[in-house]
């Protein structure tokens, strides 16, 4: 009978760390990596229920901003006046308001700036190092343009007057980056207040303090100053540059963590009326919808405009001669630009008289929203890398990313070029990349910077969804925000071109993955360690892996349009998203976000051993020869073997009359006693247990017993390949629960057909689930070459990304002028 | 060197990033005792967009890391120039340069040597890797040592130059 019993080895692992105790046990090794997350989320209630679903009594506020706001361009500077109406939607009476301040990050006396360690890192911006053995302490040009630029000019917020409706002074108490206001009359649920700020503060210079927005100088501007001197142009990128209301949450209440640079923002939603005023030859890209076209645009920008509603391919609105014309003269005249925004979370815009602008309108049909405006501004600088790709990518995104959640709601998408590298607000991105201008006079640009324009408007217009509707909060959680959306905009990217190298593939995460020094994806912003492989690629890669290889795309695409839809317009917290992953794919996924979200675990299956298993007939006219077979199978003694060659005769041999009964019949001889006792053990079987045993006999299958541990602590689906002696290959999908009761080595039973003989096994053959290491996924093992040794074997012929544009300019050179000494 | 910073474990230190993740300013390498070959192999990969860029901070404004056989290669000598393995008795092991990769987002630059060329038995390493440190203060450079105990992770942050890790016998 088939009764050897597998026995589980238990192997010795350091211990690993968790902060969740259930999950390790106060004696013994078990690990429950399967235990429900519930006691480790917080409380479902009224406002976040347990299906991960806003409640029945979910609230938010509700900030409504009018904002007057002027551009003095020589100043670089910003004077405003705003009047704020703030709603309370929640159940709580409040006494205070708390708003941020984000210009007073940049003054010298902010938190970011005390805070900065010297030779310190983990802040944005410039960089310095202190001394050691063999170098003095380093302080780069970046860091003292820095320096000097913060002593030069005078930033942070002027708060000039907070005023309630009456024109009487409230009291308010700036502390770093936010500001208190106490409301003489307490402010009662269901009730809403009005007041009013006045404030200014010079803009910084984007290179000079690596911020999020700023000002970008171009000295080579033709324009002139009055003393014919060149003065040149800049371009304005406005974000965080008005006082705005702390969310005020239920749970967290007021969200007001100083703002030190790192952790983005946590805002309410609300409506916007802006009133932008700046030199009358500037061209002012915005959150909302321009409500005054015929006082800002000519006659012949509104109907190209118009034309571009419905055009097929991307229409200038402003175009690049035009634009060139614009940026060599200035003027005195000024010029106010209106726009609205409904149902915005923040707003941000830009200005310049460099901008050329173009557009094309986006079908997308529904009831929402059937037209958005994608547009584009741009610099001569972007030239034709922005006029080819920057609106067409823009509404490759709206496409992807609506059928992953919902219709884009707004009525207007934008990329603008500028000194920030890649920044997301409401209908408005910041993208940096540029084309180089060559001593020909022409621009060019490389696959690199092509694939970066892409790859960035994808990624910050994909941040419009998330968090800009799908509003998590960014100072707690940027996994939430970059990690979903680094996740789309890989899905987006393989849908321009697969053949540009998109992040997000699983194998690219584990080397972070297997180092030994990071901290959970489930971590506070500014506390997060290596940000980038934690917050974006990490969480990303897990989300692949969870949609193409755990639920499958039908489920996963269908739980996650639910959490976008769920939570459109709404604040989501980590439980929301795992609980609604879960809820709406009918999967339980608490060992995956234990796993990948709260564990520093990474993937490594190793397939040990496999044994080769028959079941015994019971049949002693069957089995004794199977065992006696099994002896002769086995290699003869070497000590006979070497007598036999010897020639040496044996005694049993010499003398015939010496042999008797046991030298005809061996230890294997069947007797009548075993047929016996077979007849009463088939006798013994009840009916059903005949019939099994019967067939399991008849059909002879082979049993082979996989021997599987778990060296890198997280648990994952075990993914084999089958390769049969008869060329067949076979692939089965083992669930992670098989891990479940032991979780540190597992064995699984495969039972096949008779003649279907098993040769060797690999885990895991399409690399899809991060495993770091693939040598012990085969059986029998293969050799893996190393990368080194692969890459002795062939060198690389990959020509990924060549300037082709210029070295196509290339004369070619005649037999004679060949200079062999050049080294390419 | 003759003050080396002793490490225990690598330090938990982390980069500035970019919000668009462009430049990130990080690298990752390996250190591989390579049981097949006998060697101690060196991987680094660096993301092409950080490599882009401190090609020509270093050699010269058209110096293509994409492009140009000839930069690929600089950039492998500049690497090779700036990391080391020392053994346990300080003496800087011999690196051979194998050769530079382009593959997909990442460049790769590759070394070895023999472990028959190292004299001592190795109980311990120190290592220096300041290839773009020395342009960018804040480039961290993370390096995961294996095929020798357990995989140990070392952290080059801040003013870090040498770290020294021991191998359990």
């Amino acid at each position: 009978m088939f009764n050897k019993l597998v026995t589980i080895a238990v192997l010795t692992f350091a211990a690993i760390g968790s902060a969740n105790a259930a999950v390790n046990q106060t004696k013994g090794d078990f690990e429950d990596k399967f235990r429900q997350l519930d006691e480790s989320l917080p409380t479902p209630n009224v406002y976040r229920n347990a299906a991960g679903e806003p409640g029945h009594e979910y609230w938010q506020q509700q900030v409504d901003y009018k904002i007057k706001a002027k551009l003095d361009e020589e100043k670089r500077r910003i004077d405003a006046s705003q009047i704020i109406t703030y709603h309370n939607n929640s159940p709580d009476t409040l006494k205070y308001l708390w708003m941020q301040l984000d210009q007073n990050k940049f003054r010298n006396d902010s938190m970011s700036a005390l805070t900065t360690t010297f030779g310190g890192i983990g802040s944005r911006g410039p960089a310095t190092s202190t001394a050691s053995d063999s170098k003095p302490a380093q302080l780069s040009l970046g860091a003292l343009r820095r320096q000097q630029f913060t002593n030069d000019n005078v930033l942070g917020y002027d708060i000039q007057s907070v005023k309630d409706t009456n024109g009487e002074t409230l009291r308010h108490t700036i502390v770093g980056t936010n500001m208190r206001i106490d409301l003489p009359v307490h402010l009662k649920p269901g009730k809403k207040v009005e007041f009013s700020i006045d404030y200014a503060f010079n803009i910084v210079e984007e290179d000079a303090v690596s911020a999020r927005s700023g000002y970008e100088h171009f000295p080579d501007d033709e324009r002139k100053a009055s003393d014919g001197n060149n003065q040149g142009n800049d371009i304005f990128l406005l974000a965080q540059w008005f006082p705005r209301l702390h969310a005020y949450t239920d749970y967290e209440a007021w969200t007001n963590k100083e703002f030190i640079g790192r952790g983005e923002f946590t805002l309410e939603f609300g409506n916007y009326e802006l009133e932008l005023t700046v030199p009358a030859d500037h061209i002012v890209s915005s959150t909302g919808a321009l409500q005054n076209p015929q006082d800002v645009l000519t006659s012949t920008q509104r109907k190209r405009l118009k034309e571009a509603e419905k055009a097929e391919r991307t229409v200038f609105i402003v175009t690049e001669e035009e634009a060139l014309e614009n940026e060599k003269e200035g003027t005195d005249k000024l010029k106010t630009w209106k726009f609205s925004a409904e149902n915005v979370r923040d707003v941000a815009w830009a200005s310049s008289r460099k901008f050329m602008w173009d557009a094309r309108g986006h079908q997308q049909g529904g009831s929402d929203q059937p037209l958005v405006m994608a547009m584009s501004f741009y610099p001569k600088e972007g030239g034709d890398l922005w006029k080819k790709y920057s609106t067409e990518a823009v509404i490759q995104t709206l496409e992807v990313y609506s059928r992953f959640s919902f219709d884009y709601p707004y009525p207007v998408a934008q990329s603008v070029n500028g000194p920030v590298g890649g920044m997301e607000y409401p209908m408005i991105t910041f993208n940096g990349p540029r084309t180089k201008l060559q001593d020909d006079g022409s621009r060019t640009y490389s696959q690199a910077e092509k694939r970066f324009l892409i790859g960035v408007v994808i990624h910050e217009v994909g941040h419009i969804y998330f968090p800009m509707i799908v509003n998590s909060d960014e100072r707690q959680w940027t996994w939430m925000d970059e990690g979903l959306n680094s996740f789309l905009d890989g899905v987006a990217g393989r849908e321009w071109d697969p053949t540009i190298p998109w992040g997000v593939e699983p194998r690219d995460i584990v080397s972070y993955m297997k180092s030994s020094n990071q901290v959970p994806i489930m971590t506070q912003s500014d506390s997060v360690l290596r940000l980038g492989p934690n917050a974006y690629t990490k969480p990303a890669a897990a989300l692949n892996i969870l949609r193409e290889t755990i639920l499958g795309r039908e489920l996963f695409d269908f739980a996650f349009k639910e959490y976008a839809q769920r939570w459109k317009y709404k604040r989501p917290t980590p439980s929301d998203f795992f609980r609604t992953m879960e809820e709406a794919s009918g999967v339980d996924l608490d060992w995956f976000w234990r796993g990948w979200f709260y564990s520093t675990d990474h993937v490594d299956i190793s397939l040990d051993k496999i044994s080769k298993l028959r079941l015994d007939t019971k049949d002693p006219d069957i089995d004794f020869n199977r065992l006696r077979q099994e002896e002769l199978d086995k290699p003869m003694s070497l000590t006979d073997e070497r007598n036999k060659a010897e020639g040496q005769e044996l005694w049993v041999e010499r003398f015939s009359d010496i042999t008797d009964f046991y030298d005809k019949n061996d230890r294997f001889t069947v007797t009548n006693k075993e047929r016996n006792k077979y007849k009463k053990f088939l006798k013994k079987l009840k009916p059903w247990e005949k019939i099994a045993f019967e067939r399991a006999v008849k059909e002879d299958q082979n049993y082979y017993v996989l021997e599987f541990s778990n060296k890198g602590g997280l648990v994952m689906p075990i993914i084999l390949e089958l390769t049969f002696a008869d060329g067949s290959v076979e692939n089965q999908y083992i669930p992670a629960e098989i891990w479940r009761r032991t979780p540190k080595a597992v064995n699984k039973l495969i039972i096949t057909d008779k003649g279907k003989e098993l040769v060797s096994v690999t885990i895991d053959p399409r690399w899809e689930t991060a495993d770091v290491d693939v040598s012990n996924n085969h059986y029998p093992r293969q050799i893996i070459p190393s990368r080194i040794e692969a890459y002795k074997k062939k060198k690389s012929k990959k020509k990924v990304s060549r300037d082709i544009m210029q070295d196509i300019k290339t004369e070619l050179k005649e037999y004679s002028e060949i200079n062999i000494k050049e080294d390419y | 060197m003759n003050r080396i910073i002793y490490w225990v474990t690598g330090t938990l230190l982390f980069a500035a990033f970019s919000l668009c993740a462009h430049q990130q300013k990080s690298a990752i390498s390996t250190v591989f005792f390579n049981p097949q070959t006998k060697n101690i192999e060196i991987m680094h990969r660096f993301r092409v967009h950080d490599a882009e860029h401190a090609v020509k901070q270093i050699f010269n404004k058209n110096a293509d890391i994409i492009d140009s056989k000839k930069t690929q290669e600089e950039f492998g000598h500049y690497v090779n120039q700036r990391f080391n393995l020392f053994d346990g008795n300080g003496q800087s092991m011999p690196l051979k340069m194998v050769g530079v990769e382009l593959d997909g987002q990442f460049f790769w630059v590759y070394q070895e040597t023999a472990l028959a060329s190292i004299s001592s038995p190795l109980e311990n390493m120190t290592i220096r890797h300041d290839a773009l440190r020395d342009i960018w203060p804040e480039q961290v450079n993370t390096i995961n040592i294996e095929g020798k105990g357990e995989l140990q992770t070392l952290t080059f942050a801040d003013s870090v130059e040498l770290l020294t890790l021991t191998f359990k016998q």
